[in-house]
């Protein structure tokens, strides 16, 4: 077993890593940019290395200094987390050259799985169903024409080289082809800086049903059964859950035994995630492998009992699977929200500043992975995500309740979350009753509004703020509205004051 | 006392006093009775006719942020607005218009010069934070006074952006 891992990325994801390092007694070191001195990951780790400014060009991606900061630790190997370069088949390889273990598959396998249309041809070949469309990339507009009347419109444009939805368009007839090949193409070159993009079949409101699987480096391969992550806002998952409502135990050993089959044929090992989507006659069609540990991890955590991170680790030492697809069962329900820094009443604008105060929900069967805490300072460089809560209950009905609890219970002050969305999205009729696909958000959350404030609650709110104000002994009022605003001390003003004044 | 907040843009008044069997409420019509303790800094605990709430608050320059029962809050005293610029809105000051960044971020573009005349909602620059762009708008019709930063520059949601003047 390793005795010292370098954890390649930030927030809430490195912390993750550095308690599972703690439990399996494996040293940590930390790295982190300028804007990230005082962020958690850095405190807890065992060691921290300063690898470059803010920016994650100059910092969290830059290969050289990462790689230099774990010769100079002694760390024998990298945890790369999710994002940055998780699944960057040329750091994975560098790894390799520089005698350090990358915690995650392989660099063949991850070319390989990172080559949409590779991946097409793989899978198809080994027998997985596939969405219909191009196997290859056509030199000529001619044939993108021929392919997308062959598939029927409406077809989906996709970068080979793709990820989180950029470069993806739907075209719904031969006039908008072209313009949409051209828009696909400059997305994706400047998203991946390679322009290549091909057609597939749309498929329409889908499920998104994806399976965990893990695979020693001696061939034992398992799954640990899917998770749905349907809920998603512009191709990005926020609510996911295990196990889905949609399968059944027939379909759900059908798609994970495909899981199995796509793992083996990419020559995959470590964990991963294969994608599907699934239609409304229950048709499943392979999406992509997600080469890394997902956020959405914990669901499967919580319903199998198997430390992800653990295995990771295990597996990347080289250790031998300890268990098979017969030892693992899933049990009760779980689900996912993501917290955002973000604002669902201003068109989910970034926001970052000061946390001026946490409480973390806590409680039987609810879990927070975090990467915050009250007085830090999120940074405007890095992706918004700040925290993850996911909670377990007996039954999917349980674990709503328990969620919709666990987000009241949740207080971030300072900055605007996601909390007031994911609770509408949970309390939903329509999520209740398990109907949810990839245009749930679309469907029914397109003109959402924060709910109107409950009049009780805004006369304790303004009671607070007047507490707060009248023992603060900071506090002036408006004594005249409009034209010349004068200000004068709380204490000056009290002579005007007389009970029930006022509307 | 009489307190005066400024609670999603709209002005609401309330009053507070101590008396001897705890604190007395007057909103408008409503009056109400409450044991108010305070539990930590950033916690109060409400008693009223028998009912416990706990209220969580915190103060950032000119702005109250309060969680009651799952829901947040932001309240404002409007007597020290000018203390700092709200984000994301322009201010009036003597019939000026000073924008501001929605967010903390980056200055991408800067789309206009100085003594330029605008159009309402043309765009007068982008800011970029965690991977996005923002297009700030002019919320007037009028022309560019000045300018207070560059491309490439990082900024806060107080720091002016641009100074307007509206078209009289």
């Amino acid at each position: 077993m390793f005795k010292k891992i370098l954890i390649a990325n930030r927030g809430e994801i490195a912390i993750r890593v550095v308690k599972a390092c703690r439990e399996m007694g494996i040293l940590t070191v930390a790295v982190y940019s300028d804007a990230d001195r005082k962020s958690l990951h850095v405190q807890i780790a065992d060691e921290a290395v300063y690898i470059g400014p803010a920016p994650a060009v100059e910092s969290y991606l830059n290969m050289d200094r990462i790689i230099a900061a774990a010769h100079a630790s002694g760390a024998e190997a990298i945890h790369p987390g999710y994002g940055f370069l998780a699944e960057n088949s040329n750091f994975a390889r560098r790894c390799e050259k520089e005698k350090i273990v990358f915690i995650g598959p392989n660099s063949n396998a991850l070319e390989l799985v990172g080559d949409k249309v590779r991946a097409r041809q793989t899978m198809d070949k080994a027998g997985v169903s596939i969405i219909p469309g191009m196997n290859s990339i056509p030199k000529e507009m001619s044939e993108y024409e021929a392919a997308a009347k062959k598939l029927g419109y409406p077809v989906m444009i996709k970068a080979s080289a793709g990820g989180g939805g950029k470069g993806m368009r739907i075209v719904c007839s031969e006039q908008e082809l072209q313009p949409g090949l051209e828009a696909g193409r400059r997305e994706a070159k400047s998203a991946f800086g390679d322009e290549s993009v091909y057609l597939e079949k749309y498929i329409e409101e889908p499920r998104h049903v994806e399976f965990q699987v893990l695979a020693d480096n001696y061939g034992n391969t398992v799954h640990l059964f899917e998770r749905e992550c349907s809920i998603q806002r512009r191709h990005q998952k926020i609510v996911e859950e295990s196990p889905s409502r949609a399968l059944d135990p027939e379909l759900r050993t059908k798609m994970g035994e495909t899981a199995k089959k796509v793992v083996r044929a990419a020559g995959y090992n470590n964990a991963g995630t294969v994608e599907f989507l699934l239609d409304k006659n229950n048709n499943f069609y392979f999406l992509e492998v997600n080469a890394r540990l997902q956020v959405e991890h914990p669901v499967t955590e919580l319903c199998t009992g198997v430390d992800l991170v653990h295995q990771q680790i295990r597996i990347a030492s080289g250790e031998k699977l300890s268990f098979s697809q017969m030892d693992l069962q899933q049990r009760g329900h779980a689900i996912e929200c993501r917290i955002y820094a973000e604002d669902p009443k201003n068109n989910f604008l970034p926001s970052s500043g000061k946390i001026l105060f946490l409480k973390e929900p806590k409680g039987p069967g609810v879990r927070h992975d975090c990467g915050i805490y009250s007085g830090w300072e999120v940074p405007i460089y890095y992706d918004p995500i700040l925290a993850k809560l996911i909670v377990w209950a007996e039954n999917r009905e349980s674990a709503c309740d328990r969620m919709l609890a666990a987000l009241d219970d949740y207080v971030i002050l300072g900055i605007s979350t996601s909390i007031s969305f994911l609770k509408d999205i949970i309390s939903h009729p329509e999520f209740r009753a398990g109907r949810t696909n990839t245009g749930f958000i679309k469907n029914h959350f397109e003109d959402w509004g924060e709910k109107e404030k409950n009049g009780d609650e805004l006369r304790l709110a303004l009671s607070a703020a007047a507490f707060d104000s009248l023992n603060s002994g900071s506090s002036r009022i408006k004594v005249t509205s409009g034209g010349q605003e004068a200000t004068v001390s709380a204490w000056q003003a009290l002579g005007h004051w007389r009970l029930g004044d006022g509307r | 006392m009489e307190f005066e907040f400024l609670i999603d843009n709209e002005l609401r008044k309330i009053s507070l006093e101590k008396k001897e069997d705890g604190y007395h409420i007057a909103d408008g019509e409503k009056i109400m009775r409450a044991d108010i303790q305070p539990i930590s800094p950033n916690v109060l605990s409400f008693m009223i006719s028998g009912h416990s709430y706990l209220v969580y608050i915190a103060q950032d320059k000119d702005k109250k942020y309060i969680f009651i029962n799952g829901r947040q809050f932001i309240v404002q005293e409007p007597g020290r607005e000018t203390k700092g610029f709200p984000g994301g809105e322009e201010k009036a000051l003597e019939g000026k218009l000073l924008i501001t960044a929605p967010m903390p971020g980056k200055v991408i573009k800067i789309h206009v010069a100085e003594r330029q005349e605008v159009r309402k909602n043309q765009t007068l620059a982008i800011v970029e934070a965690m991977k996005m762009e923002n297009e700030i708008k002019s919320p007037v019709e009028g022309f560019v006074k000045k300018i207070f930063v560059s491309a490439g520059e990082l900024v806060d949601s107080e720091k002016p952006l641009i100074e307007l003047e509206a078209k009289k």
